[in-house]
């Protein structure tokens, strides 16, 4: 293609990503992301209602907050499918997925990137005070079995998704549904895990959030693993289903790829994670 | 003051940065390595899959018509026009909030506001033209330029690029929003939200300017990434990093920078949010402490005064050398430079901490690396020179301004170069001196823009601006800056602190400090006045200005210094008469109505 038939004559061109968006008929104009970006503001802006919620003084009431955050959510989520529907979805075989593989694996790449920064700050408190006198305190018994077990799981379901992938790439599509889901199943019990342990920890042992200095960084950094994890667990499942619909193939597999970085990372973080926060904090040399 | 750690202290900071670096390491290491076992089957280079890139599908006429345009636009160029027209609106909030903190100061006692409102005054100025101004006018720039500059249709994420602007709005509600809901005191904690201070102040504005700042900090990576992708994969067949322009690649560097600092701060800010309101000790003195907060709020500022200079500098090296009739000297020094930036300027960050009591050994080590950072900075500077040099200069208004870039820029860094040197620094932190350093180089970047925003008039409006005008707007600009700041640098050195709203004290130079603070008001003032005209100039001549006679309004192929968005203007001009657009048929007549400007 050549910048002669240019858009004034061929508008339609495949390049664009959606032309059946909303609003319909434009070549490039499109309803969500403005619709996304007032969701994600929502949930900020609900989270500000919600500490002005708070205390005696408080200037809204207490339940404006949570209400907001939930309708934020729910525009993000309506937001996000819009876009994505139209983007990727609606047209799946028809799209010319090749020029957009290489960018989407660059971005994925690139997400991770500010990641590392993300989980850094929490790091860093934590090597801060663990380099003080230790233990600060009492601490719960880290090393129970549970950790363990959950941590084989999730090293598991890295270990299913790398050979779901696989399949799909040796056109055994049957073998990678399975795996796939396998893969989901396996991220769930490991969330499941977590609240298991989240639970024994702050009901059976009366440890939460504010219990000290150990925990500001336990509960924030595994925390925001968890986090993660479900987001995870929310992109596998989009995947299976949009497998039950018949997408993807061994030439086909971008948003697989890119779902596999992310599942692989947040798999390394908790490695990582549990030699620091869990073993680390376990022995004191 | 030197020794104001304990040992084991100072153990846990080195082995802290020990194991940061490791662990970024590692987990930098496990990010490449997924690049590779992902890749094995459908591996491309990566310069090859932009290769479609080629067909520039210049212009995108079929869009929405009024307001609906703007909210639903994916489109690059309109996507900068917003991020424009959201940084004049924050840039005039910046600048109203100063004139009244100057105004305050002209006299040594609180008179015209109480301390508490200059308080807030001071954080909404800094956190304002730093995050809700300095970044996304860069990126207004950037939005609308480097697809044109690298032959691109778009950027690489067009909706991601929406939804990045459309999560400014709400960020900048959110951090002014202390000073208009009733019965909260705006947030007064400085743009640097030093802890304890920070997490004691009892106004929840505090909490909202933190999830504010959060959104935009978000915003600001996403830009970041689509940045990346954008250079990296979409980039025109006949651009390769050889001849990539100096533009794109501060902006590469810039977002380079984003990329590990913003959400480094993101993960702060949430932090600093639950310290306040459950109870965790990440910053609090028994816990993390106070200083946990500076390191890491530095490791982010430092590169941040990097990420809103890198790109000016870029629109510089871009723009001096068309009105010097050359080519930009030593070019490739001058990518080098850009990228030895971005590497050391996460290594200076501890020089905001001098006076904090940390060790010593690791204090002269960051002294070096900081005065390191000088010598890439000086590069660039000698590099401007050198291409003026001999050149055929015209000094038109984007050139006037970016000749006041080049000497605003030389003064701030300099005055840095002190700071840099422990001793000194000792004597004059927080004090009126380093207020003027860094102002100097804050007026340099606001130069740059003013530079970009009349070089490409006629491109984005094709319209031609008031040269007469412009040049009032420049010397107004240039001699208020240099009368407030040089003020400013005196205040320092006669001992004036910094953040305070009254001078009124026993001790001290209280005669010096108000002669010298009302210097600094009257420019101040001067600098307002160019403001209003700039403006004025803006709105007037994109409304009524002088349509553009040439596709080459600044004659530039004459000296072979005609680039890719030059060429892209040109192709629309002839799209638009050939549809039997808005442009007269007259359009390549050689009388072109700017041969005062370009003479
Ligand atoms: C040329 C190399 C530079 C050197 C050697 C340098 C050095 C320094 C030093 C040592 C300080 C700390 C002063 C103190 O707090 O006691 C400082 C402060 C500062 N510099 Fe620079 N600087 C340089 C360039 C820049 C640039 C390019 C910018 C902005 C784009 C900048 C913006 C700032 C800001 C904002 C502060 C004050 C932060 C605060 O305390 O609020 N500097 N500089
Ligand atoms: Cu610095």
């Amino acid at each position: 293609m050549s910048t002669t038939e240019d858009d004034s004559t061929d508008g339609h061109s495949h390049h664009l990503p959606a032309v059946e968006d909303w609003p319909q008929g434009f070549g490039e104009a499109s309803w969500w992301p403005f619709v996304t970006a007032l969701g994600a503001a929502g949930l900020y802006v609900g989270a500000g209602l919600f500490l002005l919620g708070q205390g005696d003084d408080a200037l809204v009431g207490a339940s404006v907050g949570p209400a907001t955050i939930i309708a934020g959510v729910v525009l993000f989520l309506v937001g996000l499918y819009g876009w994505v529907y139209h983007g990727f979805v609606k047209h799946y075989w028809s799209r010319d997925a090749e020029d957009s593989t290489g960018k989407l694996r660059w971005g994925m790449l690139l997400f991770l990137g500010t990641e590392v920064a993300t989980f850094g700050a929490g790091f860093v408190y934590y090597f801060f005070i663990r380099v003080g006198p230790w233990p600060p305190g009492e601490l719960p018994d880290l090393l129970s079995s549970l950790v363990l077990a959950n941590t084989a799981i999730l090293i598991l379901s890295s270990v299913t998704l790398h050979f779901a992938h696989s399949a799909l790439r040796n056109g055994n599509r049957r073998r990678f549904a399975g795996l796939l889901g396998t893969t989901v199943l396996l991220g769930v019990v490991f969330l499941a895990g977590q609240v298991l342990e989240y639970y024994e920890f702050i009901v059976g042992e009366g440890f939460t959030l504010s219990s000290g200095i150990y925990f500001s960084a336990f509960f924030g950094l595994t925390g925001l693993h968890g986090l993660h994890v479900t987001l995870g667990v929310i992109l596998l499942a989009l995947l299976s289903v949009r497998t039950l619909y018949g997408h993807y193939s061994p030439e086909r597999h971008t948003s697989v790829s890119t779902v596999s970085m992310y599942w692989h990372f947040v798999d390394a973080v908790w490695i990582f994670l549990v030699v620091t926060l869990y073993v680390g904090a376990a022995f004191t040399l | 003051m030197i020794s104001g750690l304990t040992p084991l202290a100072v153990t846990s900071v080195t082995t802290s940065v020990a194991l940061t670096v490791s662990m970024g390491l590692v987990l930098v290491a496990m990010i490449v390595w997924l690049a590779r076992v992902e890749d094995i089957r459908s591996y491309v280079p990566a310069s090859d899959i932009g290769g479609g890139a080629g067909q520039t599908e210049y212009g995108h006429e079929e869009k929405p018509g009024g307001i609906t345009r703007w909210l639903t636009t994916v489109d690059h160029k309109d996507i900068g026009v917003l991020y424009g027209v959201y940084s004049v609106i924050t840039l005039a909030w910046g600048g109203l909030s100063v004139l009244i903190m100057r105004t305050e100061l002209l006299d040594p006692p609180a008179t015209l506001i109480q301390s508490t409102t200059y308080n807030a005054l001071l954080t909404s100025h800094g956190i304002t033209l730093l995050f809700l101004f300095g970044t996304p006018i860069l990126a207004a720039f950037a939005n609308y330029f480097v697809p044109l500059l690298i032959g691109a249709d778009d950027m690489a994420f067009p909706r991601i690029n929406s939804i990045a602007f459309w999560l400014l709005p709400p960020g900048a509600l959110l951090i002014w929003a202390g000073f208009f809901i009733p019965g909260i005191a705006p947030s007064q904690t400085s743009w640097t939200m030093y802890t304890p201070l920070s997490i004691q102040q009892p106004s929840p504005a505090v909490d909202l300017m933190l999830l504010g700042l959060h959104l935009t900090g978000v915003s600001a990576t996403m830009g970041a990434i689509n940045f990346i992708a954008t250079i990296f994969t979409e980039r025109a067949e006949e651009v390769d990093w050889a001849n990539l322009d100096i533009f794109s690649w501060t902006v590469l560097t810039q977002s380079g920078l984003i990329l590990f600092s913003f959400p480094l701060l993101g993960s702060a800010l949430v932090m600093l949010l639950l310290d306040r309101n459950f109870g965790t000790t990440f910053f609090t003195v028994g816990g993390g402490g106070p200083l946990l907060w500076q390191n890491l709020f530095w490791f982010f500022g430092h590169p941040e005064v990097y990420i809103i200079v890198l790109p000016p500098m870029g629109l510089i090296s871009i723009i001096l050398p068309k009105f010097s009739g050359r080519k930009l000297f030593g070019f490739k020094f001058v990518v080098y430079s850009t990228l030895a930036i971005g590497v050391l300027s996460f290594g200076v960050w501890a020089h905001h901490m001098f006076a904090t009591g940390m060790d010593p050994r690791l204090r002269a080590s960051f002294m070096a690396v900081t005065l390191a950072i000088a010598v890439p900075s000086a590069v660039k500077t000698f590099n401007w020179m050198t291409t003026m040099w001999n050149g055929r200069l015209r000094l038109t208004a984007p050139m006037l301004f970016c000749i006041g870039f080049v000497s605003l820029f030389i003064i701030g860094g300099v005055t840095g170069v002190f700071l840099a040197s422990i001793p000194v620094d000792l004597v004059l932190t927080d004090t009126y001196y380093v207020v003027g350093h860094f102002h100097f180089i804050l007026m340099a970047i606001l130069t740059a823009v003013f530079a970009g925003v009349y070089y490409w008039f006629p491109l984005y409006t094709g319209k031609w601006y008031q040269r007469g005008l412009a040049k009032w707007h420049f010397w107004l600009f240039m001699i208020g800056s240099n009368l407030t700041f040089f003020a400013m640098i005196l205040l320092g050195y006669a001992g004036m602190p910094r953040r305070y709203a009254t001078y009124n004290v026993d001790i001290g130079p209280v005669a010096q400090f108000t002669d010298l603070h009302q210097v600094a008001t009257l420019g101040a003032y001067l600098i307002g006045l160019s403001g209003i005209i700039f403006l004025w100039n803006i709105v007037q001549s994109w409304l009524e200005g002088p349509p553009v006679q040439s596709s080459d309004p600044w004659e530039l192929a004459e000296d072979g210094l005609l680039t890719n968005e030059w060429q892209w203007f040109d192709h629309q001009r002839e799209t638009a008469i050939t549809d039997g657009g808005a442009e007269s048929e007259e359009t390549d007549t050689d009388t072109d109505d700017n041969s005062e400007e370009t003479a």
